[in-house]
């Protein structure tokens, strides 16, 4: 009798151990499914694909930096640092750039008879948007009224006022200001572009100056702030 | 005594061995069985605590308050009102009413033993 209750109780806590198991499975990963069709499937190879070059280009070059230390280490140890140096800090924008570019110009537009609010400035959201699709298009370093836009520039509204960086855009006209390394189909593509539509909405005209082979862009004139909050990883052994 | 936990532990690996998956709209069926075995099971530690076990009772509850909770929750889903609570309700209250009288008869036990000794 006892035996028969132990063997009875045994199998019901046996089948809720298996509910429980199968409901944890069910509720803690969903079986997700693969909904992508084959083109879907393409763009995420290609994407895929570029990331590798991408990453594979970036290992190329560190490889090579490692090889000239190696080689220089002897020799010229400083100089090598320099030049790195000189190197990031041309990619974080603190120096002046020359090179081909476009130069537009943002001018107030206005319809005649037109009656209503004048704008002096150019909204946060617009110059975002143009910035975007600059950077589609190509363009290697920016520059808005003269403040060279950086991977760390805010472009945001105070009191009304646009401020880019720490320029405030107080008065029209402005020049924006491109570097590429292909001039030519930045141009075309700013031509087609819908973004001066974008600009007429809010009463601005932008134009396109054409290809200049030297536009020089300031370099970024603010303080460079320092990296807080983050703390340099030591590295620990690792057997190789 | 221990053959009940070793049932369990069982079950669970075969759970997690045979990677069965549970659609999302079922999953809610499945746990308010649980609930329901759940139930039954630690009604049946008290039935045999207070000796009033009955195997029969204990057999045809367990898989009757499963088959009813999943169709009351089955009726709750197409008549638009949320009847699987009904049977979360009944089945809790149940729960915690039977561990609290579990939980004398062991402290009256323990009691025991204890002015005994």
């Amino acid at each position: 009798m006892e035996r028969k209750k132990i063997f009875q109780f045994t199998l019901i806590a046996a089948i809720i151990g298996f509910m429980l198991a199968v409901q944890f499975r069910s509720t803690k990963d969903p079986i997700v499914r693969d909904t992508r069709d084959i083109w879907e499937l393409r763009q995420d190879l290609k994407r895929e694909q570029q990331l590798q070059q991408q990453l594979l280009l970036e290992i190329r070059r560190n490889d090579d930096q490692i090889a000239n230390y190696e080689q220089t280490r002897s020799i010229d140890e400083e100089a090598m640092l320099q030049k790195t140096v000189a190197e990031l800090k041309e990619e974080a924008g603190l120096t002046e750039i020359k090179g081909p570019g476009l130069v537009l110009t943002i001018e107030p537009f206005y319809p005649e008879n037109y009656v209503g609010p004048i704008t002096h400035t150019v909204s946060p959201e617009l110059l975002k948007r143009l910035i975007n699709e600059l950077n589609m298009y190509g363009a290697k370093e920016i520059a808005i009224a003269n403040a060279r836009i950086t991977n760390t520039t805010a472009i945001r509204d105070v009191n009304g006022v646009t401020k880019v960086g720490n320029v405030k855009i107080a008065s029209l006209p402005i020049e924006v200001k491109i570097i590429s390394n292909d001039v030519s189909t930045l141009h075309n593509h700013l031509k087609v572009s819908t973004i001066s539509d974008d600009f007429v909405i809010e009463n601005l005209q932008l134009t396109v100056s054409d290809p200049i082979s030297t536009v020089v862009i300031p370099k970024y004139d603010g303080q460079w702030h320092d990296v807080r909050y983050m703390e340099a990883v030591e590295a620990e052994k690792e057997g190789e | 005594m221990w053959l009940p936990l070793i049932g369990l532990i069982i079950g669970i690996t075969l759970g997690l061995l045979t990677n069965w998956r549970i659609p999302d709209e079922y999953s809610s069926y499945l746990s308010i069985s649980v609930l329901a075995a759940l139930d039954t099971l630690i009604g049946g530690i008290r039935a045999h605590l207070q000796n009033v076990y009955d195997e029969n009772v204990f057999l045809t509850g367990f898989f009757f308050n499963i088959i009813l909770a999943a169709s009351l929750a089955f009726l709750g889903v197409h008549l638009g009102v949320d009847l699987y609570l009904a049977a979360v309700f009944a089945f809790g209250v149940r729960l915690f009413q039977n561990i609290a009288v579990i939980r004398r008869i062991w402290l009256a036990k323990w009691m025991e033993r204890r002015q005994k000794s």
